[in-house]
């Protein structure tokens, strides 16, 4: 019998960053926990986490590299998939230019760098991935704004805590996990939720403000609308620190809170509370989440939440809404390379010239990628690689999706499983999970730390994406960019710290000492070296300086005609705790816990069409039909529907694996006159639909 | 040896499950048996565990007298004695008596004893991110649940 031997690393269910003690017997991890000495877990671990042996072991993992064959997919060695795409990609490149392969990721992982590094030495321009409408967005319209991004502070106690479309308990928030926002609420904290649907914290909150979906940026004008009138603000701050204020301010007036109420549907007393609380309690921070950025209003309601932080001194400012001082290592943009493309490639960019924030922050759109594969305009592409991503369930009109990505001369997919976006490949490289690799975890986040992740077990021959990308590099010519060994790539990215990659792993993280208020020495990184509220680089580039709602192209207000047809408004993309995004669902631990998809329904929604609570239900758009399993929730509107995202089934017939039975992309669209006009975000998150009761189901 | 308990302090469970896969992970369990459950009623969360009765129900309706208490009162199923009667799945109250089907045996929670003895936590309880899953000594149980009202009060 072989010892149990524990190993410190660090997870990467979601995004990242929760400290693990992995048991590991003869060769074999047989249990994970949370290891209560890592600051980010602090001990504690989700489902998702916590069932990474089933996810490792699971029988139907791909555990080496294959090659799609006219008798199926057939089992090939390293070197000829890594032989094969090199060629095909070289041939691509000398045919039709380096742009016309495109690169792509999925949500946020810490190979993003590597993957960047990659694209930008091949010369692609084009690199795909969900930071149109997610994080990348905050980040960029925050760097146009103030800088950077501000982080809820949770550590530095808040006394009031302002949940804006975000459950930091169920969804990662991208920085800190919720175990430090509930050790902060715990402390005694003044609590806002603002957020279509009851959920745990809303009924927990001091104050609720059920928005109709989609309407964030009307309410944060609302909120800064009392703030500016009953003089909450911080004038000295204001004074000294912000650019553009009397614009500002004549545009907020144009907000009225009557008329706030009306988009909104959140009663004009309530937000005026709401923003007493938030502006009268320090500090305060706001915990911001997705929604607010998967619709045509991306960058404005990131910049008026900005705004509020600011004009209330909760920027930079403890307990607030903060820069956290990054670790000593080198950064994702210094690592990705994003210099060293040609300027010339750059200007290829898909869609560049129309959202030049995106651009800014080196992202395309995805329908402009969608496109250029169909129509061969602006110019062809006509391969792909495609790390950890199944955009034919996570993207908008996932049935444009899945031609689009069906017509590719060549495709390479790195990944766990046969996905449906997968099965649309030519060659699948097989991903290491977070057991099987060296890293240094949360490498692109901007909490201040970074985690060691260290290899614990080796499964088949699945290799760790970073490493993917260093040796399909090496293969097209980019060796004097890359290292031997993966271990001297991590060495480069940790020299500032002093320390190699086996130190690293010894302490387990690191962390900078963090310092407040930082703009008092050096003012804040943008043009005007101030809180731009009037951002002159939007207004630049042609567009509007100041912060405006946009009514959301498919609602009642301003599509009634569709009203008769699809009276309700579908407020898609529900998290579960128990799924990241589209994985996990062939986790049977997890499955059991969740096995069915789920529409959340009014009881009077579910009586006015004759629909049971655990019926399965067609919910239909403009787009399409699929179906979920319905539950009722007394604490929706019921005139919102609101639906899980991310559903497919690896059980059901390949190659389909039923990607257009329950997907709630099938529904949403992705016509770009829904986009957010800087940053392209398409709207995931708000549209018209139906629902009825399946029959005989 | 003192008397120990687990108890959930349902109002602050936010349904995240992490409890569920730990305790699976812990026990070796497939899908099947729940020891701990967590029902969704949105927007509450209705968490379903053995409470380790004083007088426990599973235990008088047990015919086989597989099920007894430690020393330190866990109430535990010996599998080698359980006839897979079902009497102690009927019996609890709680839905914390579950089978097994593979095995055909009743099983329940254990308390991690073996975990305890070498000085841990329950598996649920390292997990939980709201730290609702208190357990300890019963009257310890009480005092925290106690401070934790005195603390509700004081805040509102």
């Amino acid at each position: 019998m072989g010892e149990t031997k524990q190993i410190r690393t660090s997870c990467r269910g979601c995004h990242g960053g929760c400290g693990v003690i992995a048991h590991v017997k003869e060769g074999r991890v047989t249990k994970v926990e949370g290891d209560s000495e890592a600051p980010i877990g602090r001990g504690t671990m989700c489902s998702k986490g916590l069932a990474v042996t089933q996810l490792a072991y699971h029988p139907d993992r791909i555990l080496y590299p294959m090659e799609k064959t006219d008798s199926g997919w057939e089992r090939i060695s390293w070197d000829q998939a890594l032989d094969t795409i090199a060629d095909r990609f070289r041939g691509v490149v000398e045919e039709h230019g380096a742009e016309s392969i495109v690169v792509g990721q999925g949500t946020g992982r810490d190979y993003e760098s590597f993957l960047y590094r990659f694209a930008n030495l091949l010369g692609t321009p084009n690199v795909l991935t969900a930071g149109h409408m997610c994080y990348v967005s905050r980040v960029g319209a925050t760097l146009i704004t103030c800088g950077n991004l501000p982080v809820s502070d949770f550590e530095g106690e808040p006394k009031c805590l302002v949940v804006w479309a975000n459950n930091p308990l169920w969804a990662n928030p991208d920085e800190y996990k919720g175990v430090d926002f509930w050790a902060a609420y715990q402390k005694g904290t003044r609590l806002i939720v603002i957020d279509p649907r009851e959920g745990f914290l809303a009924k927990r909150a001091e104050l609720w403000l059920q928005l109709r979906p989609g309407t964030d940026a009307a309410l944060a004008l609302g909120f800064l609308n009392v703030i500016l009138e009953e003089g909450l603000y911080d004038e000295e701050f204001v004074e000294r620190y912000v650019h553009g204020w009397e614009a500002f301010v004549d545009r907020v007036e144009e907000y009225p809170l009557g008329k706030v109420e009306e988009i909104t549907w959140v009663d004009k007393g309530l937000i005026r509370e709401a923003a007493r609380v938030y502006a009268t309690t320090k500090p305060a921070c706001i915990q911001w989440g997705v929604p607010i950025e998967q619709t045509i209003n991306c960058t404005d309601s990131n910049r008026l939440l900005t705004a509020l932080m600011a004009i209330t001194g909760n920027l930079d400012a403890p307990g607030g809404n903060v820069f956290f001082v990054p670790p000593p290592v080198r950064v994702v943009s210094e690592f990705g390379l994003h210099r060293d493309l040609p300027k010339e490639q750059r200007a290829k960019r898909l869609g560049g010239d129309q959202y030049k924030l995106a651009s800014r922050v080196a992202l395309v759109t995805p329908k402009a990628v969608w496109d250029a594969i169909l129509t061969g305009e602006p110019y062809p592409v006509v391969a792909g690689l495609l790390c950890g991503t199944n955009p034919v369930v996570t993207r908008a009109n996932a049935k444009e999706v899945h031609a689009a990505l069906s017509k590719l001369e060549f495709l390479a997919v790195i990944d766990f499983f046969l996905t449906p976006t997968a099965e649309l490949a030519d060659i699948f490289l097989p991903a290491a999970t977070w057991l099987e690799q060296d890293y240094v975890g949360d490498f692109w986040k901007r909490h201040g730390y970074v985690m060691a992740r260290q290899k614990v077990v080796e499964i088949g021959e699945c290799w760790q994406d970073h490493k993917i990308f260093q040796e399909l590099g090496k293969r097209m010519g980019q060796e004097e960019h890359w290292w031997a060994t993966l271990e001297d790539a991590l060495n480069y990215m940790l020299e500032p710290s002093g320390m190699d990659f086996r130190e690293f792993v010894r302490g387990g993280y690191l962390k900078s000492e963090m310092r407040y208020q930082k703009y008092e020495e050096k003012g804040f990184s943008t043009p005007t070296g101030k809180v731009e509220l009037y951002s002159t680089l939007l207004e630049k580039w042609g567009y509007d300086p100041l912060p405006q709602y946009r009514e959301i192209p498919e609602s009642p207000v301003s599509r009634p005609d569709l009203a008769e047809q699809y009276p309700y408004i579908l407020n898609a993309g529900l998290r579960t705790p128990v799924f990241f995004h589209s994985e996990h669902r062939m986790i049977p631990w997890l499955r059991e816990i969740r096995p069915d998809p789920l529409v959340e329904i009014h009881p009077a929604t579910a009586k006015r069409h004759g629909i049971e609570d655990g019926q399965w239900a067609y919910i239909e758009s403009p787009r399409g039909r699929i179906k979920q399993r319905v539950k009722l929730n007394s604490g929706i509107d019921p005139r919102v529907v609101v639906a899980e995202h991310g559903w497919w089934y690896l059980e059901a017939e390949a190659p389909d694996h039923g990607w257009d039975v329950s997907n709630v992309n099938v529904l949403t669209d992705n016509d770009p006159a829904g986009y957010d006009p800087a940053m392209g975000s398409t709207n995931l998150r708000v549209l018209l639909c139906s629902i009825s009761p399946c029959q005989n189901e | 040896m003192d008397r120990v308990a687990l108890l959930i302090m349902s109002e602050d469970c936010m349904g995240c499950h992490a409890c569920e896969v730990a305790c699976k992970q812990e026990h070796g369990l497939d899908v099947g048996p729940r020891l701990i459950q967590v029902v969704e009623r949105a927007p509450l969360f209705v968490p379903l565990y053995c409470h380790h009765c004083s007088r426990a129900p599973c235990q008088v309706a047990c015919p086989a007298d597989a099920i007894s208490r430690d020393d330190r009162d866990i109430v535990l199923i010996d599998e080698e004695a359980c006839i897979g009667c079902l009497a102690c799945v009927e019996a609890c109250p709680f839905g914390a008596a579950q089978f097994d089907e593979e095995r055909n045996v009743a099983v329940k929670c254990d308390l991690c004893r073996e975990r305890l003895l070498d000085g841990g936590e329950p598996a649920c309880a390292r997990a939980c991110p709201t730290r609702c899953i208190v357990w300890g000594g019963v009257k310890s149980i009480s005092e925290r649940v106690a401070r934790r009202a005195a603390a509700r009060q004081l805040m509102t």
